[in-house]
């Protein structure tokens, strides 16, 4: 492609590598802004270097995207913690398998972009101020952020949009991060070169996960090649600020998105295209909980019921927080209408940890999972699921003991061996003040 | 011969309301001023082609009385009764999904000029508005005190009885279950991960400086109340850490 940019930020291949459908991207600017910005001294760039290994996607406009794939400074999703907490767990699991250097604190904050989607009561300077202060802790650390959910992730892409575009945006939310303490010492933004979702990351590091699964999944007999898959987008990975999210000519020939269909192509599972693939979920917002016969009458009859009689499928994969519990807890209602489509829903990742041997409910926490799960399991050959739940079961009856007789220095020592990552010893600053928001464990209370 | 009222309506058979048709001219075009005077509002709307691409593909054109196209087009025509109406209600519907967005060949964004209405209705404090959040409440007041939106300890099976019989064993010894998730992310049960003090309060130097807490005092002062104490003991609880700290370098 001809265009050539001065800024570091800006880089298009040589070729189109597939038919571009943007080719006036406004957004792309923004990366030549954004480094006039830094000439300016305004603004400080968290730039991706060698250190973080980067990888390299396109964007739908062609652009270059640069994907750190080590020493992340993990952006966890409030909704998929409180809700679907294997989704996160198998991130990080992944992150050990592949030796990989991250940081999990609690010095982070949620994107708040839910609540403000749902229900108005924020602003953009707000919002703004939110993001910067969650990146200016990831600077700090020298860990580079990856965003674990949709939303934070497209709120935080437009909320940058905004911030290099308008100096006024700018101007308001500057005293606010000084008072913060959240400016550099000479008194800078910090910006991320790139805002990245963790789908992103799976989608960067496909060829490793499905080493991993030749190499571990399958000596443990699994097998994905029969499995039928419907993906479903979330919106606001890619609708929301569309410029900025990956397209590859092995997806569509680049004309749609292609996180997650190309990770569960490589694992050599069958996507099946569908004819609602580009429909929303339902879930709204404010409407999964305030609107439910809305979020479940949209899932089940745009999405649901076409995906069973158009392709049964045997599971959903997505890729965000919202649409994977929409999916996944609207189901059984639809008996009551004789609309029942029973089918597995999960997110990309967690599939893949699935597919790479993970434990589906030690780290995959299938258990939280309202779906019908139980058949997608036998058919990739994890057999033994009913033995590998009673495990859990019989763990969680431990832990419950234990802590019944307040036996906290038993439960820590538990904790040791059976976490996947010690809370605290890892943390930018050994989470020197140890007290929380709420200290509603005792386990934790300082 | 009986005078002939004729009842003005939007979307497919929406009158507007009486309260709208009460409200001072003046006022309701302060509120629409405010609208269109967002910095993001002229990023938002252009042209439009009246083309209907974006309502075809809303989702939630599919279940309720509203229209993308409409909300663009009666900008547009800077029709103030029905702009200044559907901010009671009708914006509400919108799903924040975006599809309107990516579509339109204006690059138009209906779904953004929603937020910028929603937000100002807020700001406003709309009888509409503070009914229509009523049922939110939980989420309000869990985000402006720890700053996360979600936790295990909010997905109570009785809130929740149309999630279906797998939901129902979740809540039985949560703790627990929640300590067996093998990441510090889920140890924690009032919070989505342990959230530590220093950031909540953090952000509630966010909401100060950014009027949001100002702005939940108008929509429901009891909730705002509530959301005070909190937020006050833990400012308590941080200056007595300081302090301590401060002792323990002495
Ligand atoms: S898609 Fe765009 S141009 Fe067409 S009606 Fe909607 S806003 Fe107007
Ligand atoms: S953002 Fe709102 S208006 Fe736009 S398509 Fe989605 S639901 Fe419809």
């Amino acid at each position: 492609m001809a265009h050539k940019s001065k800024s570091p930020y800006l880089k298009y291949p040589e070729k189109e590598p597939f038919p571009i459908l943007n080719k006036h991207s406004h957004y792309d600017h923004l990366f030549e802004e954004m480094y006039e910005l830094e000439e300016k001294g305004e603004i400080l760039v968290f730039r991706i270097t060698e250190e973080y290994r980067p990888k390299y996607v396109y964007t739908r406009t062609g652009r270059i995207k640069v994907i750190p794939t080590n020493k992340l400074w993990h952006h966890k999703s409030c909704g998929q913690c409180g809700n679907i907490p294997g989704y996160p767990a198998s991130i990080f699991w992944f992150m050990n398998k592949f030796g990989l250097d991250y940081l999990n604190e609690p010095h982070q904050t949620s994107c708040t972009a839910w609540n403000y989607h749902g229900s108005g009561t924020s602003n953009p300077v707000a919002l703004a101020a939110v993001w910067l202060r969650n990146m200016h802790q990831a600077w700090k650390t020298g860990y580079y952020p990856l965003i674990h959910c949709g939303t934070s992730f497209g709120s935080y892409k437009e909320t940058r949009e905004q911030l290099i575009f308008n100096k006024e945006l700018r101007e308001a939310v500057k005293p606010i991060l000084k008072k913060l303490g959240r400016l550099t010492e000479d008194g800078r933004i910090v910006i991320p070169q790139e805002i990245v979702h963790y789908s992103e990351w799976v989608h960067a590091m496909r060829d490793e996960i499905a080493e991993l699964y030749e190499k571990e999944g399958k000596a443990k007999g699994i097998d994905v090649s029969n499995v039928r898959v419907a993906i479903h987008n979330a919106c606001h990975t890619w609708k929301m600020i569309a410029d900025d999210y990956p397209y590859d000519p092995e997806v569509y020939n680049g004309q749609r998105p292609a996180a997650s269909t190309a990770v569960i192509k490589k694992l050599g599972a069958q996507v099946v295209d569908y004819s609602t693939w580009y429909d929303c979920c339902g879930f709204g917002f404010r409407h999964i909980l305030t609107e439910r016969e809305f979020t479940r009458s949209f899932a089940i009859q745009r999405k649901l019921k076409v995906i069973a009689e158009e392709i049964k499928a045997d599971v959903i994969i997505t890729h965000d927080t919202g649409c994977t519990t929409t999916f996944e807890k609207n189901q059984w209602i639809g008996k009551a209408h004789g609309m029942y489509y029973p089918i597995a829903v999960m997110s990309d990742v967690m599939f893949s940890a699935l597919a790479c041997g993970a434990h589906p409910f030690k780290v995959v926490q299938l258990y939280w999972n309202c779906s019908n799960y139980e058949p997608l399991l036998e058919k990739m050959g994890i057999t033994n699921w009913r033995e590998l739940r009673k495990e859990w079961e019989d763990t969680v009856k431990y832990i419950a003991e234990l802590e019944k007789q307040g036996k906290y220095d038993e439960l820590m020592e538990f904790f040791k061996e059976y976490d996947l990552y010690e809370p605290y010893s890892k943390t930018s600053d050994g989470f020197k003040y140890r007290k929380s928001a709420t200290s509603d464990l005792p386990l934790f209370k300082s | 011969m009986a005078e002939q009222t004729q009842v003005r309506k939007y979307g497919y058979n929406i009158p507007i309301s009486e309260k709208t048709l009460q409200v001072p001219w003046e006022e309701k075009v302060r509120v629409i001023e405010e609208v269109k005077s967002d910095f993001r509002f002229k990023e938002y709307l252009f042209g439009c082609l009246n083309c209907g691409v974006c309502t075809a593909s809303c989702p939630s054109n599919r279940f309720f009385d509203y229209s993308p196209r409409e909300i663009v087009q009666r900008f547009l025509e800077n029709d103030i009764d029905v702009l200044y109406d559907m901010m009671h209600e009708y914006i509400w519907a919108c799903s924040q999904c975006f599809t309107c967005w990516i579509r339109c060949p204006f690059v138009n964004n209906p779904g953004g000029l929603v937020i910028i209405m929603r937000e100002v209705a807020v700001r406003n404090a709309f009888e509409a508005t503070k009914d229509l959040l009523k049922p939110y409440g939980r989420v309000l007041l869990k985000v402006m005190t720890t700053g996360n939106q979600l936790s295990a300890d909010m997905l109570q099976p009785d809130f929740f009885p149309d999630w279906g019989p797998k939901m129902l064993d979740n809540m039985e010894n949560l703790r627990a279950k929640r300590m067996a998730i093998p990441f510090d992310v889920g140890k924690s049960v009032k919070t989505a991960w342990e959230v530590s003090l220093q950031t909540a309060i953090e952000m509630y130097q966010i909401w100060r400086e950014t009027g949001i807490f100002e702005m939940l005092e108008r929509l429901d002062p009891n909730l705002y109340n509530v959301i005070m104490d909190i937020v006050e003991e833990n400012e308590e609880r941080w200056e007595e850490l300081m302090e301590e700290m401060e002792e323990a370098e002495a």
